[in-house]
């Protein structure tokens, strides 16, 4: 990760002007070492603990608990990770946090794209009012309205299934506003002249619109497959029964089983983390500017 | 022409649509509706109206108002402070050197990392017996603290820990703000004699306003949704001491099936919501005049 250098990974749409970054001043360019000092001071503050969770997983149980702690494991133990496997069907969980997060990713992209293309570039009546209707539903978080669907998602018996997992999830309000956005920025001039060609409104969005959305395609989607991968207090209330628990569900379940075992937990929680700071080690430049740029 | 397109139009957007209404916009209704019955989730069918009792219920014996008041408090300290933090930092990452993307990178991990697995370290990280803050504590010679068994380190805990992960976003929420500022400024203000603190105080930070506006709003959002780290850090409690109002509908819904009850705190916590978001409607305009500026 040390090896990550500030570069426009992907070009995304020119931002707006105000948006751009300006030459420097010039003490900036070499920062003192109480700069340097306070940074690695938080540096190690907010990532320290995701490498003592690494260290302590390979530990004994023992040795996670000695008082003082050890740093490096005095004796290395990888058949921690196969103990998490043979406690709890960590396999299973695995398979199912995948296939619920790239499904779910999958429709989040499909649909916020063309949602977000029809309300940037085409016209209808209504198209305004049922923005604001999308604008208002981002007031409502799945927190304020789990109890109803619940019960609703148990009467189409939706319970412990995938589809019950997965389709609740689809509706993005964030990916339509960040496709809306990139689609109004765009410029008008290629869609015209394809448009003055005779291409109707399918044409235009599969063979020019869609290809040019590309990096933001790819930003939105590893967005999303992160909040997807993490989206623990829904799949938790859908589902109960262990065949359909994810990753996150899996590890309360480690957490109820061995819950001195602290080198087991840690394995455990390394198995749950590692995904989504590999994709966000690899993604950052993507991950941080779909973030900062969802509230313009 | 626009008639094709306004089909098309209407083919686009429905699948977004009809998904919230029929997964966010319906339970919503139902919310507002059951909370004026006496509702049993576990009990499908049998409903019966009781008015404002629901209501009157959460203002009495049912823990709702401890759980309101919890929540206030985790937003009160979370979100001033994870907004002072990463401005600060912020600040120190603002121009380009060595070394940035990295501090930035391992700053901003706790936010995007699963709250889950993030708990399960703080958990073991507070245990009394060998969790590192104590041994640290130990070593200075102070007395062991079951930081998440006692009152009122658990909500102490439950709050660092949502300050930890909050910060990385404020910081790259502002570090955008900041790269927007003209260096001209910071250069006219420091040929006038202004050092760094009083260029941060009297240019960055009046500039970064209609931000730190921003921010407010999403923090207490997200504030009024807290569960997953107290559910796993403390399970509410101890004595109910970390309880929130999330975990209070929760439980009044899946553990006792209190219907009723559970969709009168939705609802309040809706209003709450609302008022919020209200709010943000205003700070968003006026973020919106002082950008044209």
């Amino acid at each position: 990760m040390a090896t990550t250098v500030e570069s426009p990974a992907a070009p995304l749409p020119a931002p707006p002007v105000a948006m751009r970054r300006r030459r420097r001043p010039l003490s900036s360019a070499a920062p003192g070492l109480g700069r340097h000092l306070v940074l690695v001071v938080a540096s190690v503050l907010f990532f320290g603990p995701f490498l003592w969770m690494v260290l302590v997983s390979f530990k004994s149980s023992t040795e996670a608990l000695s008082s003082p702690p050890t740093f490096l494991p005095t004796v290395w133990h990888p058949e921690n990770y196969l103990d998490v496997f043979r406690v709890a069907p960590f396999g299973r969980f695995y398979l199912n946090s995948v296939v619920v997060a790239v499904a779910a990713t999958a429709g989040q992209v499909l649909t916020s794209l063309m949602a977000g293309f029809a309300f940037a570039r085409l016209r209808f009546k209504g198209r305004n009012l049922l923005f604001v209707v999308l604008l208002a539903a981002l007031m409502v978080p799945f927190e304020l309205v789990f109890t109803p669907l619940v019960s609703l998602l148990s009467s189409l018996n939706w319970l412990n299934s995938y589809q019950g997992l997965i389709v609740p999830n689809i509706p993005s309000i964030l990916g339509v506003f960040l496709f809306r956005q990139f689609f109004a920025a765009f410029p008008a001039e290629i869609e015209d002249a394809s448009r003055i060609d005779g291409a109707g409104v399918w044409t235009r969005f599969r063979l020019i619109m869609a290809p040019m959305a590309l990096p933001m395609i790819a930003s939105f989607a590893i967005l999303s497959f992160v909040y997807n991968w993490n989206n623990f207090f829904f799949q938790f209330v859908v589902v109960n029964r262990t065949e359909f628990f994810t990753v996150q569900i899996g590890l309360t379940l480690l957490q109820g089983q061995e819950a001195s075992d602290f080198n087991l937990l840690m394995a455990g929680s390394t198995l749950a983390v590692l995904p989504v700071l590999l994709v966000f080690l690899l993604f950052q430049n993507q991950i941080v500017k779909a973030i900062s740029g969802g509230l313009r | 022409m626009y008639e094709k397109e306004g089909r098309a139009g209407y083919a686009l957007v429905a699948p977004t649509t009809v998904l919230l209404a029929v997964f966010y916009l319906y339970p919503l209704a139902q919310t507002v509706a059951y909370s004026f019955t006496d509702w049993n989730p576990g009990v499908p069918g049998a409903v019966s109206f009781v008015g404002l009792q629901n209501f009157a219920d959460l203002a009495g014996a049912s823990g709702f108002l401890e759980a309101l008041g919890t929540t206030v408090l985790i937003a009160v300290a979370v979100v001033p402070g994870s907004m002072a933090v990463g401005l600060v930092l912020a600040a120190l990452l603002d121009g380009s050197f060595r070394g940035r993307t990295v501090y930035r990178t391992l700053i901003f991990a706790p936010h995007i990392a699963p709250t889950v697995g993030s708990a399960l370290i703080f958990s073991y990280l507070l245990t009394p017996l060998g969790g590192l803050v104590n041994a640290a504590l130990k070593g200075v010679g102070m007395p062991a603290v079951p930081f998440l068994t006692t009152s009122p380190w658990a909500l102490i805990a439950v709050i660092i820990f949502l300050l930890w992960q909050q910060v990385g976003y404020s910081m790259v929420i502002y570090s955008a703000a900041l790269s927007t500022i003209p260096p001209s400024y910071h250069e006219a203000a420091k040929l006038d004699g202004a050092g760094a603190v009083r260029r941060f105080l009297s240019i960055s930070l009046p500039l970064v306003f209609p931000t730190s506006g921003f921010l407010v709003i999403t923090g207490l959002l997200s504030s009024l949704q807290v569960f997953t780290q107290v559910f796993v850090l403390t399970g509410g409690g101890p004595l109910d001491s970390t309880k929130t109002v999330v975990f209070w509908i929760y439980e009044q819904g899946f553990l006792f099936f209190d219907g009723g009850l559970a969709t009168a705190g939705s609802v309040v916590l809706l209003l709450v919501g609302v008022v919020v978001t209200l709010l943000q409607l205003r700070f968003l305009s006026r973020r919106d005049q002082i950008e044209m500026v």
